[in-house]
């Protein structure tokens, strides 16, 4: 059952000179009840991409083409005050890069729940307060962190109120985006735990989970999709990506991965030459190819079409639509 | 022993009227040998960063000692002994970015050191672009260019090829490839190894990532709170971690082959 | 670099407008002179004279032309503001840059220094000098004002070393074995080249108002003319209360426009060194 939808959807930054094409026709579906992984390297477009597919898109990012469906909902056509009212905080929920740092420092976390309710229902105060205590107890997080201050909790549990805050409403999607990479390993794990249960008591339906960090992923999500230089190379099933890759990105990708296990010990330190190209003036055809050790002819000159292999699984790859892998 | 830490403490005051302090490193003991490549693997506020100034000679210890070559590096005065030492242990940091000065050219950090070698007839060029090459940069790349015109990965393998012109007998460096591309990290990592191998620099390689020092060190030291906790050979401190902070490291460290138990 | 610096900046209205003001007034004082060749000093004409043909900005109690009054005042007020300014922000610049990279002792007694001089009251301290001295010519006017002036830059200054010198690229630049004159001047004043000029322009604006503060108090220039001495005289000899406009709005208005137009320089600047500071 689809829960969101994104067809051939641009969104460009307009700079000096000329489009920075982070996110270039993009084809994105998540059905419901799935933890999606989206990792790429940086400058890849991912962060651009979830803000586009939630519509949270200002100067000077622009969406130029493409339609986004979630849960029926035609977003792309949406005004920005419906999308406040209707959609932002009650059918998707994001938390942006570096949100345990963005906390107004004034305000108590039982203010910051204040406020997300108040924008959406008129209740009072001790109605407010009995929903906030409700939930940080269902999620397993202490209550005595409502009555204080961010800079009086450690990285690990501001994240974690951040997210139940992003989650009083119970939207059916939820974004997060790099929300444990400034965590140390035990506060990630946390964090990680804190995210699947959102989903296992039915909070959430479906997650979008974004990262550089594959290893995570590999312990969350159901599925993972691979983006290089603002497009979808890859999306399948986590064990399918890992194991039986068909892109060379994500072949290449996964065994950069450097884990202190003897299959990647075997393996040796491996790395991919070259390094992720400008999005101002991304390469012709198949943006990887100039790091791509299988590049053919076609590769230089058209960009391959993203196609499924099987059921859930698809791929932009010459090689692929060629049947060579 | 050719560089030992004894007892380093570093005690930060901060506050203006309530002066509270922090204790960064507390009584830190380690030391390394020729050619020897360890790893300090901690995570924020373990005190790493600290040691690595007070190790470089860059920020003052609250107590404690550095012996290098049986020279107390603190007692080290004169700008000629100072040269002395840096011409022999050198440093790289984290942010590719932030070690260039953005007004002068990348060459600025390459020519720099030259007043560290001392040679005045070397051929400056030559011994440059040999550098270069090592580091596996083309020299026309990177060249008269500023560093804002570069990416990182480049600008972190100028500042290795720093050390190649240098060939210095110690390296310290502090989180180098964190701020690189995953895909690009592992070519980068070599470049520690080859130092290692081919010119017999130790190497102490600071890290969060267990993952990373488990597969460039000899020796491995887990930091928490200001004092080194475990210490072992990377295959140790894997299978047979002792020290409680060093097993739950272990265990919360995400792995691509194997799953959490209780996800 | 400074070409692309040029463009973009006259890009920004408030830098076209406040160079336009200025640059035309500073025109006004050098070349006037040479083309309106009348002696400011010497009485020329019938005193309190309103504009006229004979006398473009009319004449003042002692008979003097005040065009060419104004015209020289003007040469010598910015004068007096530029060397003011210039002597403060050396000062300023390397109390500054001393106490922040050397930290310890040396902060301690140059902020020391820099409080002492900061607290004692400009003004009776340019006056106490001022008059000991005799005769007082522009560059004694512009030293009893440069050396009063430069403590908030020493403060500015040391603040901006204290946050760069933990910055990766001073570590390296140590590391290479660079004294810590050569890092001073080479990698940390280079960064702040902007903010050295900003606090040049507000010193100068400052500069040219302390000048006429001083004067109107009778410790101004002994001999030649400045902005503030013609308010001097003015005042001295009520033109206010009297109706000769003639003899205090212009260099008034003068005196305003540089100020003002300075001021408007230093926003124009700020704002254009801001939003890069910040998206580095």
């Amino acid at each position: 059952m689809t829960l969101l939808e994104a067809e051939h959807v641009k969104a460009y930054y307009r700079v000096r000179d000329g489009f920075v094409k982070a996110v270039d026709d993009v084809s994105f579906h998540l059905d419901r009840d799935v933890i999606m992984g989206l990792a790429g390297e940086s400058g890849c477009g991912k962060s651009t991409l979830v803000n586009t597919l939630m519509m949270n898109i200002h100067p000077p990012l622009h969406l130029i083409d493409g339609h986004i469906t979630l849960d029926g909902n035609l977003l792309s056509k949406m005004d920005k005050q419906t999308l406040k009212k209707k959609v932002w905080g009650i059918l998707v929920s994001i938390v942006p890069q570096a949100a345990l740092n963005a906390l107004m420092p004034t305000k108590k976390i039982i203010d910051l729940v204040r406020d997300v309710i108040r924008a959406h229902m008129d209740v009072s105060d001790a109605e407010i307060l009995s929903m906030a205590r409700r939930r940080f107890e269902e999620l397993n997080l202490p209550v005595e962190a409502l009555n204080m201050y961010p800079h009086e909790l450690s990285g690990g549990m501001r994240q974690r109120a951040v997210i139940a805050i992003s989650t009083l409403l119970n939207p059916k999607l939820l974004i997060v985006d790099e929300p444990t990479s400034a965590l140390d390993v035990s506060t990630q794990k946390q964090v990680l735990r804190l995210l699947i249960d959102l989903r296992r008591a039915g909070i959430i339906e479906s997650m979008i989970f974004v990262t550089h960090d594959i290893a995570v992923l590999r312990q969350i999500a159901d599925k993972i999709t691979i983006m290089y230089a603002g497009k979808i190379v890859e999306c399948a099933l986590t064990d399918d990506i890992l194991y039986n890759s068909k892109h060379p990105y994500t072949r290449g990708l996964i065994n950069a991965v450097m884990t202190p296990e003897p299959e990647v010990r075997r393996r040796g330190l491996v790395s991919i030459p070259g390094e992720p190209p400008n999005l101002l003036n991304p390469p012709h055809g198949c943006r990887f190819h100039p790091r791509c050790p299988y590049a053919m002819d076609i590769c230089k000159r058209e960009e391959p079409p993203l196609i499924e292999v099987k059921e859930g699984w698809t791929v932009a790859c010459h090689l692929v639509a060629l049947g060579k892998r | 022993m050719f560089l030992e830490v004894r007892n380093l403490t570093k005690i930060f005051t901060v506050g203006f009227l309530r002066r509270k302090e922090i204790v960064a490193v507390k009584g830190l003991s380690f030391n390394i040998r020729e050619g020897e490549f360890i790893s300090l693997v901690g995570e924020s506020g373990s005190g790493k960063t600290t040691t690595a100034k007070m190790i470089l000679r860059l920020l003052r210890p609250t107590s404690g000692s550095i012996i290098f070559k049986n020279r107390d590096v603190w007692s080290l005065r004169t700008l000629n002994d100072l040269r002395w030492y840096w011409r022999q242990v050198h440093g790289i940091f984290q942010d590719p970015f932030a070690s260039f000065n953005p007004l002068y050219k990348v060459d600025r950090v390459l020519y720099q050191v030259f007043a560290l070698l001392g040679d005045k007839d070397a051929d400056k060029e030559s011994l440059v672009k040999e550098a270069l090459e090592e580091v596996g940069l083309r020299p026309e790349e990177v060249l008269g260019r500023y560093p804002h015109e570069l990416s990182g990965g480049q600008r972190q393998r100028l500042m290795i090829a720093r050390c190649y012109l240098l060939k210095p007998k110690l390296v310290l460096a502090d989180e180098p490839v964190s701020m690189i591309d995953a895909s690009t990290r592992a070519g980068v990592l070599q470049l520690f190894s080859k130092l290692r191998d081919e010119y017999k620099t130790s190497v102490i390689f600071i890290t969060h990532d267990l993952g990373l020092a488990y597969y460039v060190s000899d020796r491995i030291l887990i930091m928490y709170k200001g004092s080194i906790v475990e210490e072992g050979s990377p295959e140790e401190i894997m299978e047979h971690p002792q020290h409680p902070y060093t097993k739950r490291l272990r265990e919360d460290v995400p792995l691509l082959y194997r799953k959490w138990p209780d996800f | 670099m400074v070409s692309q610096l040029l463009r973009d900046l006259t890009r920004i209205k408030k830098f076209d407008l406040s160079i336009a003001i200025f640059s035309s007034i500073l025109m006004i004082g050098l070349v006037g002179p040479m083309v309106y060749q009348v002696n400011p000093t010497k009485m020329i004409g019938p005193p309190e004279i309103p504009p006229s043909d004979k006398y473009p900005l009319g004449t003042d109690s002692y008979g003097r032309d005040l065009l060419a009054q104004l015209l020289h005042g003007i040469r010598n007020s910015i004068y007096i503001g530029a060397t003011a300014a210039a002597i403060s922000l050396a000062i300023g610049v390397t109390i500054g840059a001393l106490s922040g990279y050397k930290g310890g002792v040396t902060d301690s007694s140059l902020m020391l220094v820099t409080d002492v001089v900061c607290a004692l009251p400009s003004i009776m301290l340019m006056m106490l000098i001022a008059a000991y001295l005799k005769e007082r010519n522009p560059m004694l006017v512009a030293l009893v004002i440069g050396i009063t002036s430069w403590p908030w830059v020493a403060r500015a200054v040391r603040s901006q070393i204290l946050s760069l010198k933990s910055r990766e690229f001073i570590y390296m630049s140590k590391m290479a074995g660079l004294s810590d004159i050569k890092i001073i001047f080479q990698d940390l004043l280079p960064n702040m080249a902007s903010y050295i000029f900003m606090a040049f322009v507000l010193l100068m604006s400052g500069a040219m108002i302390a000048e006429a503060g001083l004067s109107m108090i009778g410790l101004g220039v002994t001999r030649g003319v400045s902005l503030g001495m013609i308010l001097y005289w003015a005042q001295l000899l009520e033109s206010v209360r009297r109706g000769l406009w003639w003899w205090f709005i212009p260099p008034g208005a003068c005196l305003v426009a540089l100020a003002t137009s300075l001021l408007l320089l230093s926003t124009a600047l700020d704002e254009y060194f801001s939003p890069r500071l910040k998206g580095g």
